[in-house]
């Protein structure tokens, strides 16, 4: 009998849970996430089966979102604000699905840990999960956003260049720093629930601060400076050089992006997992 | 297994809710934030060993949803050490963790991932979670055209499939339609026997004074009783009664709006008695029962009538005996004074009367005092009681005589 318990044990050591000998929460959400990637993978491929199985357009109208997207705003900007540059068009979209990317990932997981809420008061699962899910859903929609991109290029004659090779790395950056926002915001959205509604405020204005739209050269050499310190310039300034100058941009460049982005990543994973036990009793 | 040490959780919840950021931002420059702090659990010591039935029973709010919470590590503890080896289960909440757009296939695989399975121990299930659900053809079509009872019976077949470790059912028998309850009830009684640890959380008593072996009673987040289930469950019903009855006698006291009578004689007192003259309000099947009327006249009145009336909850007048029914002149009544009227074997059965008492003239033109089902009594079952359902027991005896075939042949 005894000895019958002891392979028990034995056979369940992969699912010994002790409060004692826990790791320090961010490691372990880090391991239990690995534990539960199958987890991972399904909330990604459901999310996009849903998305796109209830409307055959679904997947024709992510492609065409940015194509008229950029149509309406090429149009207004080049030719009634008279911006003086040249391929506005590839110009704006480079940009505008580095943003889509960003605002709606940042949105998302807010929302998603809001809608698991239920699901993280009954069972443990890595609480991470659905953030995590949600930049890996904000992959899909930005790597499928690519072809229309690439259509409009061919289209204008745009160089497709062999710095676009590092576009790869480039998007990684902007996942890590990404995940790192949503992991922060949608902790603060637990404890307010006017965090969503605020931040879409934010949101707003934060957009007409990052020169997506229009050439950083409009700007008075004086508010320079001050536009430096918003990071997501430094993230923009990637895409912009790789895909739209056909460049390769400078160390120092990447250098200050991937920093970023390891720091917004390292605080907002901390936060969130030092924070993630009071969510039960919170949502 | 499962150990708890020490085990407390405390919530820390600002005295005030504070929802939104603006008001946070608002208080918190007024310096009004207070944090106030109170113990779910607090000195839990308890283990739970291997293949063991445990049951926690407690009041709402004791904390035994919080206890699973910790066991099942949604709550990390505030203190204490917790220490689980093997795998936990939860019965899930009826559609959690279903995405209600995917087909029910898809929605095993992720309910399995929910549960902590891996996809390739999950594609070894399918066919048989498949089969043991038996949804046809539905089990491809999306979740959102299934019946709640067919969710139900996806759920139950996904958690279920495999025998757990450790199960945690907090409430979930009393989910779902009768045969669905049957069918899970009857799965989990097959973990029991096959070695799975089980931690019950339930109202109903019954269930678990014949599933569990042990059980802890909870209460304001203490361990107030552990020990058998027996024991506990015993402990846990004393508790109950010892709170209705102070209800019921705070009931008896209450203000009385259905009150009506000249009170030229004033009852002013209403009680009940056992054979020893204590009041009591909780009565077994069978027992001595007295009603004791105090009354007051304040002018002297010639041959009044007590009386009562007993009603059942639901409404059925079950009796109405009084002092001139039972042929009983009282004379001259003048001051303070006692009407008694005793049952010796109280034939009322198990549930919660409503009784009348009243005082009028003797040709019932007059109403003194009249106190409308303003009382309250519980009948109890108690083991001597050999009749059952209804509100009465005729206290009667059965036999039986047989003929004899061969008495038969001659008729």
């Amino acid at each position: 009998m005894l000895g019958l318990q002891k392979s028990a044990e034995a056979m369940s050591k992969r699912w010994v849970y002790d409060t004692a000998t826990l790791r320090d929460p961010a490691l372990e959400e880090l391991f239990q996430l690995w534990r539960y990637r199958d987890l991972l993978h399904l909330l990604v491929v459901n999310r996009i089966k849903t998305r796109y199985k209830r409307s055959v357009l679904g997947v024709v109208w992510t492609l065409l979102n940015p194509l008229l997207n950029t149509l309406v705003l090429t149009i207004v900007f080049s030719q009634i604000f008279h911006f003086d540059v040249p391929n506005y068009p590839i110009y704006i979209l480079s940009g505008l699905l580095f943003w889509n990317f960003f605002a709606q990932s940042t949105l998302d997981a807010m929302d998603t840990l809001v809608w698991g809420s239920s699901l993280l008061k009954r069972i443990y699962i890595p609480r991470t999960i659905f953030a995590v899910a949600v930049v890996g859903n904000g992959l899909v929609n930005y790597l499928l956003a690519l072809i229309p991109l690439g259509v409009i290029m061919l289209v204008l004659r745009h160089p497709f260049t062999l710095n676009l090779a590092a576009l790869p790395l480039a998007i990684l950056i902007l996942a890590t720093f990404t995940l790192g926002m949503g992991l922060l915001l949608s902790t603060l959205a637990v404890f307010f629930v006017d965090l969503v509604y605020i931040f879409n405020v934010l949101l707003l204005v934060w957009f007409y601060l990052t020169p997506i739209i229009y050439p950083l050269s409009i700007l008075p050499e004086r508010f320079l400076p001050l536009f430096r310190l918003n990071p997501l310039l430094h993230l923009l300034q990637l895409f912009r050089r790789i895909i739209y100058e056909g460049t390769m941009p400078s160390l120092s460049l990447w250098g200050a992006a991937f920093l970023l982005a390891l720091v917004a990543l390292g605080i907002g994973w901390i936060v969130f997992t030092r924070k993630a036990d009071e969510f039960a009793y919170r949502i | 297994m499962i150990q708890l040490e020490d085990v407390g959780v405390r919530y820390r919840l600002p005295s005030e809710k504070i929802p939104t950021l603006k008001e946070y931002v608002i208080r918190a420059l007024r310096g009004q934030i207070k944090q106030q702090t109170f113990w779910a659990l607090q000195n839990i010591n308890l283990e739970v060993y291997p293949g063991e039935v445990f049951g926690i029973v407690g009041p709402n709010g004791a904390g035994k949803s919080t206890l699973l919470k910790v066991v099942s590590r949604v709550l990390r503890p505030t203190k204490g050490r917790v220490r689980v080896v093997g795998k936990v289960a939860p019965l899930l909440e009826l559609g959690a963790g279903f995405d209600f757009e995917l087909t029910g296939r898809e929605n095993i695989f992720l309910n399995g991932a929910i549960l902590g399975f891996s996809k390739r121990e999950m594609e070894k299930r399918i066919d048989r979670i498949v089969e043991f659900a038996g949804l046809g053809d539905f089990i491809d079509a999306p979740l959102r055209t299934y019946s709640s009872g067919m969710v139900a019976r996806l759920g139950f077949a996904v958690a279920t499939d495999e025998r757990p470790e450790i199960l945690v059912v907090d409430e979930i028998l009393s989910v779902g339609d009768a045969e669905f309850q049957t069918r899970s009830f009857e799965r989990i009684q097959s973990f029991q026997a096959q070695g799975t640890t089980i931690l019950l959380v339930t109202h109903d008593i019954a269930r678990v004074e014949t599933m569990c072996q042990r059980a802890i009673f909870l209460s304001h987040g203490q361990i107030v009783a552990a020990g058998s289930a027996a024991q506990v469950v015993d402990r846990y019903l004393g508790r109950i009664r010892q709170q209705e009855e102070t209800r019921l006698a705070e009931a008896q006291t209450a203000e009385q709006p259905w009150r009506w009578g000249n009170r030229k004689i004033e009852i002013t007192k209403v009680e009940f008695l056992d054979e020893h003259g204590q009041p009591k309000n909780i009565f077994q099947t069978g027992e001595y029962f007295a009603l004791r009327i105090e009354y007051q006249a304040h002018e002297p009145i010639d041959s009044p009538v007590f009386g009562m009336a007993i009603h059942h909850n639901d409404g059925t007048h079950l009796t109405g005996p009084n002092t001139q029914f039972a042929g009983l002149d009282l004379g001259r009544v003048e001051g303070k004074g006692w009407v008694l009227y005793e049952v010796d074997r109280l034939p009322l059965l198990e549930g919660l009367y409503k009784v009348s008492v009243a005082v009028h003239n003797a040709s019932d033109s007059e109403m003194y005092d009249d106190h409308d089902r303003q009382y309250q009594v519980r009948v109890i079952r108690s083991e001597n009681t050999n009749e059952r359902y209804g509100y009465l027991t005729l206290n009667g005896r059965w036999s039986l005589t047989r003929c004899t075939p061969i008495q038969n042949y001659r008729v």
